[in-house]
């Protein structure tokens, strides 16, 4: 019991947060993906996802680059290695602590 | 946890969310199953049954497919639900590794038992069970009505394979191959049944995605 409060109070609190940890999971199983698609999977608003990418990008667990699809704005997003680690611990620590 | 593992598996669906994987797998089906026709009943010498001939038409038709679907990923798909870029497999991947070990006995089974004259009707009989294997954990996994799809093509390769030779032999009538007509029969039906249903499935598939997703705004980034 103790070794699985151990390894609840050390998990990662920035992907711990439910819609990032939507982000990070989705990210984590392709190369990159747009804010279009993020919005879609996740169902969260533009803003609250704007939100959550930030606080990502802060940690430098998310790399953001702005580009254009033909004449339309497009927002490309793709785990950094800090970000793929970060991750795999937090899968790590909630396997052990479930 | 259970809640993550299914959120990992969504971007892999999300490659057929349009239906445009099936209505490729489909369509390159129905086009081997036409080459495999016209290598069947033409002359043995002519340009179907020459060696270049299936190269480039399966480049054509493959390139074709490939390059219109990434057309429609581009104009439909990508400006209504979002881009995806999937992760390239590494070089020497376990998946890489066991699929070419397995490609590899396969050829190596196949040589030693033409060589020894086996006889591979029964066993090449129930291939379209092979083939609804692969459409059930390639398509149907991730959307629930498409298991009838599935259901259709296992009954439907079970009922080719138990076709008496005088119902598909003339299929292989005047056939310039070596192997035996039901062989050659069985084959031919089974990518008929797999092309067209998977074909079908991937039309609806799609039809539905557009009218899924009519009016989505095209400037959310």
């Amino acid at each position: 019991m103790k070794e699985q409060i151990r390894h609840i109070a050390g998990l990662d609190r920035v992907i711990h947060e439910p819609g990032r940890l939507m982000v990070v999971a989705l990210l984590f199983a392709v190369e990159r993906a747009d804010f279009l698609y993020l919005l879609n999977e996740t169902g969260l608003n533009k803003g609250t996802l704007s939100s959550h990418l930030s606080r990502l990008e802060e940690e430098g667990y998310i790399q953001v680059e702005k580009t254009y699809r033909g004449k339309v704005p497009q927002t490309l997003l793709r785990l950094t290695d800090s970000g793929r680690k970060a991750f795999e611990q937090y899968r790590k620590k909630m396997k052990a602590a479930l | 946890m259970e809640r993550i593992e299914r959120l990992l598996e969504k971007p892999r669906a999300y490659n057929n969310v349009d239906g445009v994987g099936e209505l490729s797998t489909g369509l390159m089906t129905l086009g081997f199953a036409f080459l495999q026709w016209m290598q069947v009943h033409t002359p043995g010498h002519s340009a179907w049954n020459s060696h270049y001939a299936m190269w480039i038409f399966l480049a054509v038709v493959g390139g074709a497919i490939h390059y219109g679907a990434k057309a429609i990923k581009e104009r439909i798909t990508y400006p209504r639900t979002g881009f995806v870029e999937y992760q390239k497999p590494a070089a020497g991947s376990q998946l890489m590794a066991a699929g070419m070990g397995a490609a590899v006995a396969s050829a190596i089974a196949l040589f030693v038992a033409v060589r020894s004259r086996m006889d591979l009707t029964t066993p090449l009989s129930f291939m379209g069970l092979v083939l609804a294997a692969f459409y059930a954990h390639g398509f149907a996994r991730t959307v629930p009505w498409k298991w009838a799809v599935s259901g259709v093509l296992a009954v439907g390769s079970i009922a080719i394979a138990v076709l008496p030779l005088t119902l598909v032999g003339p299929l292989a009538r005047g056939s310039s191959v070596s192997f035996p007509p039901k062989i050659v029969a069985v084959l031919w039906l089974n990518f008929m049944l797999f092309g067209t249903a998977v074909a079908i499935s991937g039309g609806i598939s799609f039809w539905l995605y557009l009218r899924r997703t009519r009016g989505l705004a095209r400037d959310t980034q």
